[in-house]
C-alpha cells in the first residue's frame, strides 16, 4: 500500500539532492537557542521515508522541554508537520533525544524549540537528507530468500499439475493417462511461468538498483585545469561536459563570506594542503590564483552552498606544475620542512608573495611531526596541541579541542578567521571521508544564518565560543574507523597557521 | 477462511488511509500488524482444512500423506509466499525505501501472495456451497478478490481518472474474469451481483468508518491538512455490470445454449458498455459538490496529505496523466473485457466441476 501511496506522489519523490561532506552524513551543530547553549547531532536516515534521530545536549538545567519540527524547505512552513517531543535520556540530565520522520530526500530546516522559565528559545539547523550508498543484501537473508523461492516454485509447479490432473476427479478416483498428461503440461507451463517471473523480477531489481545508484547523492562532476598567466598559475574549475545541463553556479550564496571554499591535498602523501577561495567568473566557472605550493597531483574538494540551503562538496583532481616566479616565503618551522603560509599584510622580510590572493587563503607544506603525535609544529616556532582526551571512537560524539602556543610556550591569542575561531579539514586516509568543520559544527553557516533570518531568530552561532582565547573546539563524531589526517587552521597575529595531526579512530565496540 | 480473506482488503484499505493521513508506519504499525493477522487467519484456516482432510484420509488433493482441498493448498501457498515477500520487503524498505521505484520486486511478490490467498479462499469456498450460507460465503470471497483488485489499482481508480483509457482497460481486463467465473460457479440466483454488492460493501464500510478516527500527518511536507483518517475512494459500481452478467449467463443462458466464445462476446461487451457508462457518469457525480459528504467522500476534497494538487485539478479529470478514453481505447477495453469474460467462463466451468 505504501507503493500505492507513493504512486500518487509520483515524481515528487524523485528529486535528487546534493551531498555535503564526503562520507560524513551526520550533522553537528553547536550554538544557541535563545539564551540556551545547545549542541545538536542529527543522524538523517539513508532511506525515505525514514526516521531521523537527533541528540540535543542542553547545559542549562532550567530547560523543561525540547521539541523538533522538520520543514521541507522547498515546500514551505505551512507544510510542516506537528512537532515531535524530545525525551530526556535516562542517566544524563543534559541530553535529550528525538526521532522524526523524513518523507523524502532534500533540504530541511530542523527547528529545535526549547522550553524554559526564561522564555525558551528556538534554533533551526540545516539538514540535507540523501541516500548515499547502494544496498547490499546480507548473505544469510539472500540464502533464506533463495530457499523460500525454490520451495515456492516447486510447490507452484506441483499445485498446477495437481489442479490440472486431479481437481475434477471425484474423491478416490485415479487420474486417467490423459489427465496425467494434462497435469504434466500444466507443470511445464507453471515451470516456464516461474522461470519468466524469476527472470523478470531479477531484471526489474537490477534496473531499479541501477536507477537508484544513478540517483544517489553525488556531487556535481567538475574538472580543474591550471593555466599559466605571466608568472602566476591560475586554477579554473568548472562542471565537466557530461554534467547535467541544469548545472550552474549562479544560485550560490556565501558561506563564511566566500562563495567557494576550495581545499587542495597533494597525493599520495597528503604533505601539501591549501585552503583557497576562488572567485566566480560566470555561472559555470570559478577562477583562483594558486599559491606557491609544490607541483604534483592534488585532490580538490570544493564546498559550495546553494540559495536553497543545500551545500555540496565537489571533488576532482588536478596536476599542478611546480611554482615559479614568486619565491616561496621562507619561514621554516622547527620541523625543518614545515611551511605554513598565507597572504599577509606584513609579509616576512624579503618574502615575495603572489598578488591577487584572497586574504583568507592559506596553505601548508609538511606532515605532522610524528604519527599520532598530540602536538604539531606551527610556523614561526609555535605549536598546536590536540587536547581531546581518550581514544577516538567511530560514531561517538566528541569534541576535538586544540590549543595554540607561541615559540615561547605562551598561549597564542586567536583571532576570528572567516567569522570563526578555527576551521578544520578532516580526511580519512583512503579518501572515503572528507569534511570541513568549524566550532559551530558541520552545518553550512550560510544555511544556518538563512534559516535564522527566515524564522526571525537571532544568529544561532555567536562568535564568542566556550573556548578560551587560545583554544578552539569542533563538535564531531568520526563516521568510520581508520586513520585520519586533520588540518586545523587558526589565525593569530594576522596570519593563518595550520596544525597537522594524524589520528587513529577505533571501531565502536 | 472467509474472515481472513475479507480482512485482507479491509486492512490494506486501512493501511492506505493510514499512510495517506499519518504518513508513516513501522513494520508492526497497527494496519500492517492487522494485515499480517488477516493473512495468518486465512493461512491458518487453510491449514486447518488440510489437517481435517488429512485426518479423514479421503478427498482433497494429496501431497504424500497430506491432503487438502485445492483452494486450501493455494491459500497456503499464498501465505508462505507472503512470509517470503515480507522478509524481502522489510529488507527492501530499509535499504531502498521508496526511492528506487514503486512496484519493486517484493511489492509485486506481496501482491501476488495476496491474490493467491484470496483466490485460494474463493476456490475453497466455492467447493463448499452445500447451502445458501456456503454459497453466500463463496460470493463474499469473490467480493474480497474484487476489492483486492481495486486496492491494487487505487492509483488508477481515483474518480479523477475514471475517464481515462487505462482505467477502463484495467477494469475490463480484471473484473469480468472474477465476476463471470463467480457467475458460472456460484450456486445462488445472482452470484456475480452478490459478489459485486459484497465488494461495494467491503470498500464502502471503510469509506464510512475510517474518517471517524481522528488522526493527523506526522511527516512533512503536508500539502493537505487532515484531522481524521482519509476515506479511500468510493467503490466502483460493479453491481450494474454484474447484474447484466447474471442475467446474460444465468437467466438467458438456459434458454439458448451458445458456445463459450459467443457467451464471452455477449458478456464482455455487456460488461464493457455498462462499466464504462456507469463509471463515466458516476465519476462526474463523485467529483461534483453533491458528493462532498461522508457517504461518498467525493467532491474533490479528500486527498492524501502528501499529494500536492492544484485546486483546479481536484475536481477535474486528469487527462494530463493518461489520455481520455477514445475509439482505440474503447476497442481495446472491449476486447480485453471479452477475453477476460472468456477466461472467466473457462475458470468458472473448471471451478463448478471442482471435486477436490
Amino acid at each position: 500500500v505504501k507503493a500505492l501511496c507513493a504512486a500518487l506522489a509520483g515524481a515528487l519523490l524523485c528529486a535528487a539532492s546534493a551531498a555535503a561532506h564526503i562520507g560524513s552524513p551526520n550533522v553537528f551543530f553547536e550554538g544557541v537557542a535563545g539564551a540556551h547553549p545547545v549542541r545538536i547531532v542529527i543522524r538523517p536516515p539513508q532511506t525515505f521515508p525514514g526516521l531521523a534521530q537527533a541528540d540535543i545536549r542542553v547545559t542549562d538545567s532550567d530547560v523543561t522541554g525540547v521539541s523538533v519540527k522538520p520543514t521541507f524547505l522547498d515546500a514551505g512552513d505551512e507544510t510542516t508537520p506537528p512537532a515531535s517531543q524530545a525525551t530526556p535520556v535516562a542517566g544524563d540530565p543534559q541530553l535529550w533525544n528525538a526521532t522524526f520522520w523524513l518523507l523524502r530526500r532534500g533540504s530541511y530546516g530542523v527547528e529545535f524549540a526549547l522550553e524554559s522559565a526564561r522564555g525558551g528559545g528556538r534554533v533551526a539547523v540545516p539538514l540535507q537528507a540523501a541516500a548515499l550508498a547502494r544496498p547490499v543484501m546480507p548473505p544469510a537473508l539472500g540464502a533464506t530468500l533463495v530457499a523460500f523461492g525454490a520451495l515456492l516454485i516447486a510447490s507452484a509447479i506441483w499445485l498446477a499439475a495437481a489442479a490440472a490432473s486431479q481437481a475434477g476427479l471425484t474423491p478416490g478416483a485415479a487420474p486417467s493417462p490423459r489427465q496425467r498428461a494434462r497435469g504434466r503440461a500444466a507443470a511445464g507451463v507453471a515451470a516456464l511461468v516461474s522461470c519468466a517471473a524469476v527472470y523478470g523480477g531479477s531484471y526489474r531489481w537490477q534496473q531499479m538498483d541501477r536507477d537508484f545508484a544513478n540517483a544517489l547523492s553525488k556531487p556535481l562532476p567538475v574538472e580543474a585545469e591550471v593555466r599559466r598567466e605571466g608568472e602566476q598559475n591560475l586554477l579554473h574549475l568548472q562542471p565537466t561536459r557530461d554534467a547535467p545541463v541544469t548545472a550552474a553556479w549562479d544560485t550560490l550564496v556565501t558561506d563564511h563570506g566566500k562563495l567557494m571554499h576550495l581545499f587542495l591535498v597533494r597525493e599520495p602523501d597528503h604533505d601539501a594542503f591549501a585552503h583557497l577561495h576562488p572567485v566566480r567568473r560566470d555561472s559555470l566557472r570559478f577562477d583562483g590564483m594558486l599559491p606557491p605550493i609544490p607541483g604534483g597531483t592534488y585532490q580538490l574538494y570544493a564546498e559550495v552552498t546553494h540559495e536553497d540551503g543545500s551545500n555540496e562538496t565537489l571533488v576532482t583532481k588536478v596536476n599542478l606544475p611546480p611554482p615559479s616566479g614568486a619565491a616561496l616565503q621562507s619561514a621554516a618551522g622547527p620541523g625543518g620542512g614545515t611551511l605554513c603560509l598565507s597572504p599577509s599584510s606584513s609579509p616576512p622580510a624579503g618574502a615575495d608573495q603572489p598578488s591577487a590572493l584572497d586574504f583568507d587563503d592559506s596553505w601548508h607544506m609538511g606532515v605532522s611531526s610524528s604519527p599520532q603525535a598530540r602536538s604539531a609544529p606551527l610556523m614561526g616556532g609555535g605549536r598546536m596541541e590536540f587536547q581531546t582526551e581518550g581514544p577516538l571512537v567511530a560514531d561517538r560524539d566528541t569534541t576535538l579541542r586544540f590549543a595554540a602556543f607561541g615559540a615561547d610556550g605562551a598561549p597564542l591569542a586567536l583571532e576570528p578567521y572567516m567569522g570563526m575561531f578555527g576551521h578544520a579539514a578532516l580526511r580519512r586516509s583512503d579518501g572515503a571521508v572528507f569534511t570541513h568543520l568549524h566550532p559551530a559544527g558541520s552545518v553550512s553557516m550560510a544555511a544556518a544564518e538563512m534559516l535564522a533570518r527566515r524564522d526571525g531568530n537571532a544568529s544561532p552561532m555567536p562568535l564568542a565560543s566556550a573556548a578560551t582565547a587560545h583554544e578552539v573546539e569542533f563538535p564531531y563524531a568520526f563516521p568510520q574507523a581508520g586513520e585520519y589526517r586533520m588540518w586545523v587552521q587558526v589565525r593569530t597575529g594576522g596570519r593563518v597557521l595550520t596544525g597537522v595531526f594524524d589520528v587513529n579512530v577505533l571501531e565502536r565496540s | 477462511l472467509l474472515l481472513g480473506a475479507i480482512a485482507v482488503p479491509l486492512t490494506l484499505l486501512w493501511d492506505f488511509s493510514w499512510e495517506s493521513t499519518i504518513g508513516v508506519d513501522r513494520f508492526f504499525g497497527p494496519p500492517h500488524a492487522a494485515n499480517y493477522l488477516a493473512v495468518a487467519l486465512a493461512g491458518g484456516a487453510a491449514l486447518r482444512m488440510a489437517v481435517d482432510a488429512t485426518r479423514a484420509g479421503v478427498g482433497g488433493v494429496a501431497l504424500g500423506r497430506m491432503r487438502a482441498p485445492l483452494g486450501a493448498w493455494i491459500a497456503l501457498w499464498g501465505a508462505l509466499a507472503f512470509v517470503a515477500a515480507l522478509l524481502f520487503d522489510r529488507w527492501w524498505q530499509s535499504n531502498y525505501g521508496l526511492a528506487a521505484g514503486i512496484w519493486h520486486p517484493p511489492q509485486i511478490a506481496k501482491a501476488l501472495s495476496y491474490f493467491a490467498v484470496l483466490a485460494g479462499a474463493w476456490i475453497a469456498l466455492l467447493g463448499r456451497q452445500r447451502d445458501t450460507r456456503g454459497a453466500l460465503a463463496a460470493a463474499l470471497a469473490a467480493a474480497a478478490l474484487l476489492a483486492l483488485i481495486t486496492v491494487m489499482t487505487t492509483a488508477q481508480s481515483f474518480a479523477n481518472r475514471q475517464h481515462s483509457a487505462v482505467f477502463f482497460e484495467l477494469g475490463c481486463a480484471a473484473y469480468p474474469l472474477v465476476l463471470v467465473a463467480q457467475c458460472v460457479a456460484g450456486r445462488l440466483r445472482a452470484p456475480a451481483s452478490l459478489a459485486a454488492l459484497g465488494y461495494m460493501g467491503i470498500i464502502a464500510a471503510m469509506v464510512w468508518t475510517l474518517p471517524l478516527v481522528p488522526a493527523s500527518p506526522q511527516a512533512g511536507p503536508v500539502y493537505n491538512a487532515l484531522d481524521h483518517l482519509l476515506a479511500p475512494p468510493f467503490p466502483l459500481l460493479l453491481v450494474v455490470p454484474a447484474l447484466a452478467l447474471d442475467a446474460l449467463l444465468r437467466v438467458f443462458a438456459g434458454r439458448a445454449k451458445r458456445g463459450g466464445w459467443a457467451s464471452a462476446l455477449e458478456a464482455g461487451v455487456a460488461f464493457f458498455a455498462l462499466f464504462v457508462t456507469t463509471q463515466w457518469l458516476f465519476s462526474a457525480f463523485l467529483l461534483s459538490p453533491a458528493a462532498d459528504s461522508g457517504l461518498f467522500a467525493g467532491g474533490g476534497r479528500h486527498w492524501p496529505f502528501f499529494l500536492r494538487i492544484e485546486p483546479s485539478a481536484r475536481t477535474a479529470y486528469w487527462d494530463f496523466m493518461s489520455p481520455s478514453l477514445d475509439a482505440t481505447g474503447a476497442c481495446l477495453a472491449a476486447l480485453l473485457a471479452v477475453l477476460s469474460a472468456r477466461a472467466g467462463l473457462w475458470l468458472g466451468g473448471a471451478l463448478r466441476g471442482l471435486e477436490r
